[in-house]
């Protein structure tokens, strides 16, 4: 029994080694193609993403804007000149900052690797109670790209088997930064995220949708925070 | 000395090219059609414009004016929608010919009525210059009710105030029409959309708009998401409302129009196609084996919805200037390629660069300008290139006395998302999508608008700022810092002269 404990605290310690959570200014480098996304963390440079359409797997940063990285670090080369982060989560903040406008021109040896798309729409057949989950960025309630095929996704399955009823709950979160600072996402966040997705989800034409929210934040841990900044829909049959 | 000659012999000659041909084009007939006229519009038109001439088709055949809504004045006001929406000017209606229309009425012509039609209906409606935005911009006063309305009139939840910084018009402090007036209202002052190609603007709607995660826009009759691309604010969601709103604006009708009316209103706009025929320089556009989006019929025959922006099936065909040996041809074509693949950083763009896709950009002019035969956008198209927002507005003079355009403060809320690339104090001439929507973010965002017969209406942008098309080149040069050079701008005048 220790020994497994210990075996718990020793990948748990490893995971959170190898967790980067941090908030800087996006870094844009240019290359022979597309550009190429990186942030700078205690002198050490990540990948975060290069240009390509709406079906990118992660949303990508914006100059003129702090981004908030939360990903883990990965084994395998640098990608265009920054160690990879996967998995990733990118939050823009809101607020503008200026001093966010560095783009590095193009260099010899350093390409733009091809894009990875997210992943495609699900076509396994559903049935009984289901549960989608709308993941949102740090601090924010808009629906992303991403998000808006799961809300199509839930609508269409809730509007095919007339469910009975749809639940739709929302959360705010912490996020544990690797310095140790703690960020708490605003309050009444919850609420609008609820809100938002029950908006669509009936505009979709989904009968019976109810709202709830958790008021207070989820804890923040360091590795799994992205995945509490949520919107849970329960479609029952 | 006899080689020298003979350049100078060479230069004569091309500049005489241009000029003999250019000549062909001046003594422009009087095509202006008035409201209650009585005539039969051919089923196919060419009218000349300063480019070449514009082909207006109308897909069902001649058109009897005689006692048509579109033709026929249904308000107050002595105003038709023909009254703005003109075939000779591509459906729209250009800066020049209301100068003609001032001078060769005495300014009494209906469009200059004084409700949209001058700076503001106080002013003196006899004198030019209370029509100065009109005449020299073709711009018409949109008030709008502050805050916005839902369709129950009830008020929309806003996420900023707004304070009048400048008045040029008197309009927006004016204790009677002004924003502290007993009905709230916010005057913009923006160009006529062309009545024409329709198809094209209002296919494509999709229940969540894509670049703001929001529920689209219903149409009231069938509960079908509507493309939100019709209007600059895209606030009337099809051509009914949009029609009746301008039957009960612009018209100053008292009663709303009969059913019949808005039927036939509705059927005679969706079969109207328009596009320029032929090039001053370069002489017919249509041809076999051109390209194929060139000319009315194309608009008619093709199919909306298509994206354009890839290098097979472009916007509007392929153009191919190592096909090409006359001069302006070549450069059409050269104009085209750079429209398609010259690749520049966009940049601070909101609903572009804030939507998920990186903020600098590398892109082309179709990046954005995607629609096949259009150059609109796919999805609901409402986009802060920045025209009216400081500091990357049109207007280099706009807080200089002879400013002729109002200039607003916005202030977002603490609670609300600011403006993505201009924060929470923002200056603009218009607010475009923000003053329907309430939303910081969509402050100074402008619906795209269509491509086609540019060359038969002037002046562009929403604001009626560049007052041709090397102005429209020179401002996307300015703000997306596309190191294009003289020849390049060439360019690209004359291929958008062509659409």
């Amino acid at each position: 029994m220790r020994v497994a404990c210990a075996l718990c605290l020793l990948v748990s310690a490893i995971a959170a080694a190898q967790q980067r959570n941090f908030i800087a200014c996006p870094i844009v480098r240019d290359t022979k193609t597309v550009p190429c996304f990186l942030a700078e963390y205690q002198g050490e440079l990540y990948y975060l993403g290069i240009q390509q359409d709406i079906t990118a797997e992660v949303p990508l940063p914006q100059l003129k804007h702090e981004v908030l990285v939360e990903g883990r670090v990965s084994e395998g080369p640098r990608v265009c000149g920054g160690i990879p982060l996967k998995p990733l989560s990118i939050s823009v903040i809101k607020e503008i900052n200026p001093a966010c406008n560095t783009i590095l021109p193009a260099e010899p040896g350093i390409d733009a690797p091809s894009g990875t798309r997210g992943e495609s729409p699900d076509t396994e057949s559903l049935s009984g109670r289901q549960e989608f989950t709308v993941l949102f960025a740090f601090n924010d309630d808009d629906v992303e790209f991403g998000s808006i095929a799961t809300v199509r996704k839930a609508a269409g399955y809730a509007t095919k088997i007339k469910a009975s009823a749809v639940k739709v709950s929302g959360y705010r979160a912490t996020t544990l930064l690797s310095n140790g600072q703690r960020m708490v996402e605003k309050p009444g966040l919850a609420e609008k995220r609820a809100q938002a997705i029950a908006t669509l989800l009936q505009g979709l034409g989904v009968a019976s949708v109810s709202a709830d929210w958790t008021a207070d934040p989820d804890p923040g841990d360091g590795k799994n925070d992205p995945s509490r900044r949520r919107v849970t829909i329960t479609v029952v049959p | 000395m006899i080689t020298r000659a003979l350049q100078m012999l060479k230069v004569l000659f091309l500049f005489a090219i241009p000029i003999t041909l250019a000549a062909q084009y001046q003594g422009t007939r009087n095509t202006w059609i008035e409201p209650g006229s009585q005539e039969t519009l051919p089923g196919f038109d060419v009218f000349d414009n300063y480019l070449g001439k514009l082909g207006v088709l109308y897909a069902s055949g001649p058109v009897d004016t005689t006692g048509h809504p579109f033709f026929t004045p249904l308000g107050s006001n002595g105003r038709a929608c023909v009254n703005c929406h003109q075939p000779t000017y591509g459906m729209s209606v250009s800066a020049e010919a209301l100068q003609e229309r001032w001078h060769a009425t005495g300014g009494k012509d209906p469009v200059f009525a004084a409700f949209d039609g001058s700076n503001c209906p106080g002013l003196p409606q006899d004198q030019e210059k209370s029509h100065s935005l009109l005449l020299h911009r073709g711009l018409f006063r949109i008030p709008l009710p502050w805050p916005p309305q839902n369709a129950d009139g009830s008020p929309k939840p806003v996420e900023f105030s707004i304070e009048v910084v400048r008045d040029p018009t008197g309009c927006n402090l004016s204790p009677k029409y002004g924003l502290k007036s007993a009905h709230p209202t916010i005057s913009v002052y923006r160009r006529p959309r062309p009545a024409a190609n329709l198809k094209y603007v209002i296919s494509g709607g999709q229940p969540i708009v894509l670049t703001t995660g929001l529920l689209a826009d219903h149409d009231p009759d069938t509960g079908r998401p509507v493309s939100m691309n019709l209007m600059s604010d895209a606030r009337e969601p099809t051509l009914k409302t949009q029609a009746v709103d301008a039957i009960m604006g612009h018209e100053e009708a008292h009663e709303s129009p009969s059913r019949k009316q808005l039927d036939e209103i509705m059927e005679f706009e969706s079969q109207v196609y328009m596009a320029q025929v032929e090039h001053v320089y370069a002489g017919p556009l249509v041809e076999r084996g051109g390209p194929f989006g060139l000319g009315p019929a194309a608009l008619r025959d093709r199919q909306p919805g298509v994206s354009g922006d890839n290098g097979f099936d472009r916007i509007f065909g392929i153009f191919d200037p190592s096909k090409e040996t006359d001069y302006y041809r070549k450069s059409i074509a050269r104009g085209a390629d750079i429209f398609m693949f010259r690749q520049f950083w966009l940049r601070d763009t909101a609903h572009i660069n804030s939507i998920g896709l990186g903020n600098p950009l590398k892109g082309t002019c179709s990046t954005c300008h995607n629609a096949q035969m259009t150059g609109q956008g796919l999805s609901a198209g409402w986009v802060d290139v920045g025209t009216t927002n400081y500091p990357t507005w049109t207007e280099p003079d706009t807080w200089t006395e002879t400013a002729d355009l109002p200039v607003f403060k916005i202030t977002c809320r603490p609670d609300a998302d600011p403006h993505p690339f201009l924060g929470r104090v923002i200056y603009s001439t218009d607010p475009g999508r923000a003053l329907i929507s309430g939303r910081c973010a969509d402050v100074g965002s402008i619906v795209m608008q269509q491509m086609r017969g540019l060359a038969a209406r002037p002046p562009y942008f929403s604001n009626g700022s560049a007052k041709n098309l090397r102005e429209v080149v020179d401002f996307y040069d300015r703000r997306f810092d596309m190191k294009l050079t003289d020849t390049e701008k060439d360019d690209l005048v004359n291929f958008l002269g062509v659409l």
